[in-house]
């Protein structure tokens, strides 16, 4: 694999960094999308996550990485192991395997994203075989797509439908087959070059916008970083894995103390009387929100979540949920800031 | 500078740039070459091929699995085991990748080649154990596009990609020196003239020095400055720019980046995307006069071995028309010189003085009259394969041969196979005997989208009456569009020319935006709106997309094709463009925005085979419904 931007090196962008970190800590929370124009370092970001996070345990050998501590949702390969019917149930071999970071290209085909037959096999042995495909792969880590808003529609359905259900069923080519597919979606695009269908937005969690930084002095030290890991990769990123250790230590730490962070109930309150206030569509606004607060306060090392917290993640959680008019052109993450300004002064 | 030393100074940067890339092919992305078929292109490629380059060639019908690599099927149905082939994109390794049409190029194949450029490695075609690691490859692209003015050019995402851009459309064959008229019928015979192959031994030199080339600080500063400048928001520009200035360095065998190699970057990597005039005083530095682009920085006829120009080319005037005194120099002397001067705003602004130089000057006025940084909204469309064998629904698999765009049905092809087994089983040792009419296909159900041609009426009878309600009108229809995830594209039209407003987009924000600016006044020049719907439609149609078209006018022509007063004429004009409407057999509406239904404007909308509704009555929720009704139709 090639070697990627070390996450810790990425200058500017704050908002997205720390949207894909809170992510990282809590994957419940959803997912990110990134909005916002070419070349603002989006997909550098996001190929860089792979830094960030732990390796993870995984049952030997299975191609969809299931989760030896988790059998209830694991394939059916591997539950049929763990439990074999009348036997004892019993520990897998497990081995650590990296975090996968899964890139979905645009124009990529359904056989390849929910997996299909193994032509291979079929061809050579006559065997009908299932070829796992790129959710398969995405399982317990992220799925990356690059230009969402310009994705096909039917491809649109079929990811809407696995990132609700965190199960792929495959009924293709004589396959009946289901497998788990957990992972955390990841979206860039231009809102200029189309909007996303709602239901897709839905889906996503916390949404960011980036702009190019228009500060001189910062895009030169974006573009010298970026020279300097193109020139040599492997260097560059040995400079930075000390700063990229203490990275995911941070994000190991947040993960252990999330189970820990206290939620008061006035807290609970104002998420819900701010997405009231907002008139966001359903309940999913305030439980990522919660979701959301918390990973943060997690990260900064606390136990309890403040209205400071809720006043950096409200934007991100709350921008593109917002019921608004679809030529309305103005920055909904303003809105969200002055509703909670309003309701925290009240 | 005169005109045909700006096509030479193009001609010779077209020609370094073919020496950049044997220096350093996957450095700087590659080259957009913008040319139509032709003498000059011919030439220009000749030198490519004889620049002895690793070329792969791409074409625009190629597949998944030979542009990545996967399982060579022919060969593992003869030997009955699994043989891989790789693909184009690992056998450029090292080289270029030449993408010709590369504006008809579908997107799906431009997203895995981007992100191969990207990553430097090919995406797996399937699911890898994650033992194995992806197969590396670093290739430049060399991406000809044909694309007309009015055509959408190579996909965004691509154009982004690759460093330096060219062109050649405006350059006549007499602009480039090397093309005599004896040369061009003689085919090559004197290719020796001028040779672009870098020997073998500098080329080793060159590279080496390469990578010891470094930029400093002030040169990355006055880069960045120049970009933001020039109103590119990208951060991969800049970036490109740099490695195209110590590619050229390298190439003139000079350790550090002078301020010659600057030049070249801004003017072939930056000006080209220059999205803005850079704003003289504002957050800029100041220029000064001396360095204003009064005269032009001379830097190509000495940088490399190219010849004089001959004398054709100072006689023929070349076809680039609109010789305007290029603007820059006036608004820059006019400036007051900075008080202090660090060598990175110098540079800065020798960088914008080149970039300036090198844009043509009827660029810069539509630059000057185009304010908002998003030129053209296609996203590389073009091309996109809409009917097909790829996505979609599933169809019942029919025989075929998998080839192209087609996709093999195993299940189906083993299942046409079964029957016969016993009659082959002649040849098969235990496997399963395929022969090439058991193939079957997969097909795939596609709907194709739909995509809205607002003609709007904006003249001044129209924006006496109403104007704003056929604007609020306007707005339920992009609503509701908006809902059926529908593009819209709007046309516009009032005195002595139509306009188009919008190009196809989805981005109702844009849409919204670019109609409230909208001001009213002047003729009603209903024949030229119409037919550039018609040449909207046509565009439209060979990207897959159905038109609808709608519309709001109160039909009373008075401009006549040729941009001319005389309301006989125009309404004949009009007359003969809605029955052009008529033969394409697209779907239309007509809504009548007089203060009485026109029985003038029903023929009209009768002789379009237009769905016909008065305004009056209408309240826009009904004329939204209207819209709907009109659509269930089509579908």
């Amino acid at each position: 694999m090639a070697s990627t931007f070390p996450f810790a090196a990425i200058v500017g962008q704050d908002e997205m960094i720390l949207a894909i970190q809170v992510v990282a800590i809590d994957p419940s929370v959803g997912g990110v999308l990134v909005l916002g124009d070419r070349g603002t370092g989006k997909s550098t970001a996001v190929r860089a996550l792979a830094d960030l996070l732990p390796p993870i345990q995984v049952v030997k050998g299975c191609p969809y990485k299931c989760d030896p501590n988790n059998p209830a949702q694991a394939c059916a390969v591997c539950s049929a192991q763990a439990a074999p019917s009348g036997g004892k149930a019993h520990k897998l071999p497990t081995e650590s395997r990296a975090v996968s970071v899964v890139d979905l290209p645009l124009g990529a085909t359904e056989d390849r994203i929910v997996g299909a037959l193994d032509l291979e096999k079929a061809l050579s042995q006559g065997i009908k075989e299932f070829s796992p495909g790129l959710l398969a792969q995405a399982h317990r880590g992220f799925l990356y797509i690059d230009e969402v808003n310009l994705l096909d529609d039917h491809l649109v359905d079929l990811l809407i439908d696995v990132a609700a259900s965190g199960e792929n069923l495959v009924e293709r080519e004589g396959l009946s087959i289901r497998h788990p597919a957990r992972f955390v979606l990841v979206g860039s695009g231009n809102p200029e070059e189309g909007e996303l269908r709602p239901q897709l937005l839905d889906r996503f969690g916390l949404s960011v916008q980036v702009r190019t930084p228009q500060d001189v002095a910062l895009r030169v030290e974006v573009i010298k970083r970026r020279d300097a890991f193109d020139k040599n990769p492997t260097a560059y990123k040995a400079l930075w894995q000390a700063e990229s250790d203490k990275l995911q230590k941070r994000i190991v730490k947040a993960r252990k103390l999330l189970e820990s962070v206290q939620v008061s109930d006035e807290m609970l309150t104002l998420c819900a009387r701010l997405c009231q206030q907002l008139g966001t569509d359903g309940l999913r606004a305030e439980l990522t929100l919660l979701r959301a607060t918390r990973a943060l306060a997690a990260m900064q090392g606390h136990k309890t979540v403040t209205p400071e917290h809720l006043k950096t993640i409200a934007p991100l959680a709350l921008r593109h949920r917002l019921r608004r008019n679809p030529l309305d052109d103005t920055d909904s993450g303003e809105r969200v800031q002055r509703c909670l300004q309003d309701i925290l002064a009240a | 500078m005169p005109e045909d030393m700006q096509g030479l100074e193009t001609w010779n940067d077209a020609l370094t740039s073919l020496q950049l890339l044997q220096i350093d092919p996957s450095g700087f992305g590659g080259i957009w070459l913008r040319a139509p078929f032709g003498p000059v292109r011919e030439r220009w490629l000749r030198h490519l091929l004889a620049a002895g380059l690793n070329t792969v060639k791409v074409p625009g019908s190629v597949d998944m699995e030979r542009l990545l690599g996967g399982i060579d099927l022919s060969l593992t149905l003869q030997t009955g085991s699994l043989h891989m082939q790789s693909g184009l994109l690992q056998q450029a390794d090292q080289g270029v990748v030449c993408i010709s049409m590369a504006e008809r190029f579908p997107a799906s194949l431009i997203a895995p080649m981007t992100q191969a450029m990207d990553t430097q490695s090919l995406p797996p075609l399937r699911m890898s154990d994650g033992s194995e690691s992806a197969p590396r490859t670093q290739f430049g692209v060399v991406a000809l596009d044909e694309s007309m003015d009015d055509e959408p050019p190579i996909g965004k995402s691509l154009q982004e990609r690759l460093g330096l851009w060219f062109d050649l459309q405006a350059l006549a064959p007499s602009d480039v020196p090397e093309l005599e008229f004896s040369q061009l019928s003689q085919g090559n015979a004197s290719d020796q003239s001028l040779d672009i192959r870098i020997p073998a031994e500098k080329l080793l030199q060159a590279r080496q020095l390469l990578t010891l080339i470094q930029w400093s600080d002030d040169q990355a500063l006055a880069v960045c400055a120049t970009a933001l400048g020039l109103g590119i928001d990208s951060l991969r520009t800049p970036t490109l720019a740099l490695r195209v200035a110590c590619c050229h360095a390298a190439l003139n065998m000079r350790s550090v980046v002078s301020d010659e190699d600057l030049e070249f970057a801004a003017r072939r990597v930056l000006a080209p995307r220059a999205t803005r005039w850079p704003a003289p005083a504002e957050q800029l530095s100041a220029p000064e006069p001396e360095t204003a682009p009064e005269s032009p920085p001379e830097t190509a006829p000495d940088q490399e071995p190219a010849p004089d120009p001959s004398p054709e080319a100072a006689q023929e005037p070349p076809d680039q028309q609109a010789q305007q005194e290029p603007p820059p120099a006036d608004q820059a002397s006019q400036d007051e010189p900075s008080a202090d001067s660090p060598s990175a705003e110098d540079l800065q602004e020798m960088m914008i003085a080149s970039a300036l130089a090198s844009l043509p000057p009827n660029i810069l006025d539509s630059l000057l009259t185009k304010t908002g940084s998003s030129q053209g909204n296609s996203s590389g469309r073009s091309g996109q394969f809409r009917s097909g064998m790829q996505r979609g629904r599933p169809l019942p698999p029919r025989p075929g041969r998998p080839a192209g765009h087609a996709r093999l049905h195993v299940l189906a092809t083993l299942r046409a196979a079964a029957p016969k087994q016993r009659l082959r089983s002649a040849t098969g040792q235990g496997r399963v005997a395929i022969r090439s009419e058991d193939f079957h296909v997969h097909r795939y159900q596609q709907n194709s989208s739909s995509c809205m041609i607002l003609a709007l009426d904006a003249s001044g009878s129209a924006a006496l009456q109403r104007l704003a309600e056929a604007k609020g009108a306007v707005e339920l229809l992009l609503q509701q569009s908006y809902a059926r995830r529908d593009s819209v594209c709007i046309v516009a039209f009032r005195g002595a020319k139509a306009q188009l407003l919008l190009p196809m987009t989805r981005s109702l924000v844009r849409a919204k935006r670019a109609m409230t600016g909208l001001p009213g006044g002047g003729g009603t020049p209903l024949a030229l709106a119409l037919k550039m719907a018609c040449e909207q439609s046509v565009q439209l149609q060979r990207q897959g997309v159905t038109p609808i078209l709608v519309v709001l006018s109160d039909g009373r022509a008075n401009v006549t094709l040729q941009g001319l007063g005389g309301r006989a004429q125009a309404q004949a004009d009009a007359l003969q463009w809605v029955q052009q409407w008529r033969q394409t057999g697209h779907r239309s509406l007509w809504i009548d925005t007089s203060v009485q239904p026109d029985p003038q404007v029903q023929n009209l909308a009768d002789a379009m085979g237009a769905s016909y509704m008065p305004m009056p009555q209408v309240q826009a929720q009904r004329m939204a419904t209207a819209m709907d009704n009109l659509r269930k139709q089509s579908a």
